[in-house]
């Protein structure tokens, strides 16, 4: 019977174990404000998540460097405890409980993606903790009465709205036959939803809507699709990798389409990794760096994309820009609440009224973001074959004029 | 005997103690509880009777949705509740929310224990590899198929019922914990009870050869679908507490997680030692601690480490924990050796 013994030890390790693992981070340390992040560091969301800790590491560096924090006459710098959630919303509600109860995080940044955030969303809700999130974009997040959730983006919904908006009218006020594809996660099904009330309203015609699997690696027969009952517009939307073989499959299979709306083509590196393929891609963007928002931290947006481009070598995709935002945010509600107290720094985010590099920011009860909206722009080449993404709407910031319809391959 | 009472009650007191012990620990502690019974079902399956499937998943993510469903469509509309855009804000009752949960939890428990029973007669005629890749598709085609239905959200997933504002903030970790320890010892108690049955026997039987156990008279598809009903029935309870505890189902992810938690239960089982009644336990323990900890002090090179770990295992413990202890001090097992011919043996070598 010594093997229960041997259980007995083990059982008594265990708990040794435990009982000496518990690190106990304060938020506030000395002169550190401490904030939690679970970021999708390997997995399907893996570039996306490098992207949002790319932006959120920038801004907590500026931040830092240009005079931290500044609360009831001390100044504080920032600090972030990150963990990789593995893009798993059953990881990513765990972690959210571990820096909260095991690490002291009283203060929270958002992960990556809205599946993410919904899962974290009902855990930083139950602790009171005010979380400043900057990639859950879908709707449901903002109507399931959260206080502590703000989030410095616009809704899902809105993304591709203004595309189909825009294909009507110059379809002369008609409506438009709209083949659609989307991934089967939280925020391409509300990008869908968006279309689908677009379409409503424009008089337009669904006659293609598929689903994707999450691990998007084909798309070939919604593309044969296509080909077939030739639509005016085509929408997909499945992250980067939904960008990625959404474009890849158009040029090997020659599809051809008056319009083409995507999401995540900046994020997907699109113009740079599939050059004259990706052209005339019309893509959705909560920021482009030729906006004119302006702040004290960034500048503006050229001034970001040339500071973020010399750190991380490559252009700041709008997760990035959006992440980094989030920081200005916090920075600013601590200094408005002048206190580290749960309640009144969630009280002076609701108040939040200011304008960054990203663009302004104001939240609605829900807690989203209703002071910015999405800009859309098209991916165009020059003859050299050097592509680059310039924005076509809103006209206000528009630094090109869209190309539509999209040439046939056959004449490219 | 006397000492196996005080091995129970030392665990006993430990489960129990544990939350107030180590607060801030409650979610992993209810998680390693969750991890310990998918182990120790899967072993009735994997160890006992030689059928190594990666079904079980299937049972888990049923378990989940069907918990879930019920405890939101007692009270609401489900179709409200999960449609994508929803503007409308339902909120449980304290009263509404356990209610709902104890109703789901059984029922999350007894249909998918009906649904191995009616899918089983034709997956079980399968031996070996083929139906280890028969049930693999059958995880996969429920995340697919669940990720495409309205009602439970799609692909937009399940948040389920917020917990009560009742009690402390503490209220819903002691909760859920509580809840999958009891589901553990519940679970462990059955298999337990089960294992010292002729039942055991028979599917050891169904394991060492199949149709020598029907030669001789015993109807083996009859114990098959009995065995898996039974696991059915512990995967769906872990499932439903997972579901609450998560707070968020996903099609692919949290319910139908077949490259996780599908992956895992195997990998445990085989980690303590197949084919007996505390490898699994084990196995799940010290899976769940390697795990947490590599994720805490070797962030970004956790997957490499338990790459190294399966290897090791594969290589080093094909038998497991105990399989290794057994071989070590086969007299602790109550096995009775003869020196000389263990030397006689070694001699040999």
């Amino acid at each position: 019977m010594k093997i229960k013994n041997i259980i007995i030890t083990f059982v008594s390790a265990i708990a040794i174990l435990f009982s000496t693992s518990v690190v106990s981070l304060a938020k506030v340390v000395g002169d550190k404000i401490i904030l939690g992040a679970a970021i999708s560091l390997t997995g399907k969301y893996s570039s996306n998540g490098v992207h949002t800790q790319n932006g959120y590491n920038m801004a907590v560096d500026r931040i830092n460097s240009m005079g931290g924090v500044k609360v009831g006459g001390k100044t504080y710098m920032f600090d972030i405890i990150y963990y990789d959630d593995e893009s798993n919303p059953k990881r990513a509600a765990q972690l959210a409980e571990r820096l909260i109860s095991q690490d002291g995080v009283e203060f929270m940044l958002g992960p990556y993606s809205s599946g993410l955030t919904k899962a974290i969303a009902p855990v930083t809700e139950k602790y009171g903790v005010p979380m400043v999130e900057a990639n859950g974009a879908s709707r449901s997040l903002f109507t399931k009465g959260y206080k502590y959730l703000f989030a410095v983006l616009a809704p899902a919904n809105l993304y591709l709205d203004v595309a189909i908006r825009t294909a009507v009218e110059l379809n002369g006020g008609k409506g438009v036959r709209i083949a659609q594809a989307f991934e089967q996660d939280a925020f391409s099904q509300d990008v869908r939803l968006g279309i689908l009330d677009a379409a409503k309203e424009t008089g337009s015609k669904i006659i293609i809507d598929d689903k994707l699997p999450k691990e998007l690696n084909d798309m070939a027969a919604t593309l044969a699709k296509v080909k077939a009952t030739k639509p005016d517009v085509l929408v997909v939307s499945g992250h980067t990798k939904g960008a990625l073989t959404a474009i890849r499959q158009i040029a090997e299979m020659k599809v051809d389409v008056p319009m083409l709306a995507m999401t995540h083509c900046d994020a997907a590196k699109l113009s740079k990794q599939h050059g004259a393929n990706s052209q005339y891609a019309l893509c959705a963007s909560q920021w482009h760096k030729t906006l004119t928002y302006k702040d004290d931290f960034f500048k503006d947006g050229m001034t970001y994309a040339a500071d973020f481009e010399a750190l991380f070598g490559y252009d700041p995709p709008y997760q990035s820009a959006e992440s980094s935002a989030a920081l200005l945010v916090f920075k600013d509600a601590f200094e408005r609440a002048n206190s580290f107290d749960q309640k009144k720094v969630r009280d002076a985010l609701a108040a939040t009224n200011m304008q960054t590099f990203y663009g302004n920011i104001k939240f609605a009860e829900g807690g989203q973001n209703v002071d910015k909206p999405m800009v859309l722009f098209q991916v165009m080449c020059d003859d050299a074959g050097k592509c680059e993404n310039k924005v076509v709407a809103p006209l206000k910031w528009a630094s090109a004029e869209l190309i539509h319809p999209i040439p046939k391959w056959s004449d490219r | 005997m006397n000492k196996n009472i005080i091995l129970y009650a030392a665990i006993l007191i430990f489960g129990i103690a544990a939350p107030f012990v180590f607060p801030a620990f409650k979610v992993q502690l209810s998680i390693l509880c969750i991890l310990i019974i998918l182990a120790i079902t899967w072993n009735v399956q994997g160890g006992e009777m030689g059928y190594n499937t990666f079904g079980n998943i299937l049972f888990y993510g049923l378990g989940m949705y069907l918990c879930a469903s019920v405890q939101v469509g007692m009270f609401f509309p489900l179709a409200e509740w999960t449609e994508g855009g929803g503007e409308k804000t339902f909120v449980h009752t304290p009263a509404q929310f356990f209610q709902g949960f104890a109703v789901g939890l059984a029922v999350a428990a007894i249909v998918p224990a009906i649904v191995a029973g009616l899918i089983d007669y034709s997956i079980l005629g399968l031996r070996g590899h083929y139906f280890a890749i028969c049930t693999l598709g059958l995880g996969v085609a429920a995340g697919e198929i669940s990720g495409g239905i309205e009602i439970i959200g799609a692909g937009q997933g399940f948040t389920t019922p917020p917990f009560p504002k009742v009690g402390s903030l503490e209220a819903r970790g002691e909760f859920f914990y509580f809840c999958s320890f009891a589901v553990l010892i519940f679970t462990f108690l059955a298999v337990k009870a089960i294992y010292s049955t002729r039942f055991k026997l028979v599917l050891n039987a169904i394991r060492d050869n199949e149709d020598k156990a029907e030669a001789m008279g015993i109807q083996t598809m009859k114990y098959k679908i009995i065995g898996w009903m039974i696991s059915a029935f512990f995967c769906g309870l872990a499932g439903g507490i997972m579901g609450g505890l998560v707070g968020y189902i996903d099609s692919t992810d949290v319910a139908f997680d077949g490259r996780e938690m599908g992956v895992f239960m195997v990998l445990m089982a085989i980690l303590g030692g197949k084919g007996t009644l505390w490898g699994p336990v084990i196995g799940a323990t010290v899976f769940h601690i390697f795990k947490e900890g590599f994720w805490t002090f070797f962030l970004g090179w956790q997957y490499v480490a338990l790459g190294v770990l399966i290897v090791v295992i594969v290589i080093y413990f094909p038998e497991g924990i105990m399989g290794w202890l057994r071989e070590k001090y086969p007299e602790r097992f109550g096995e009775v050796v003869d020196e000389a011919d263990r030397k006689a043996q070694v001699e040999l070598k």
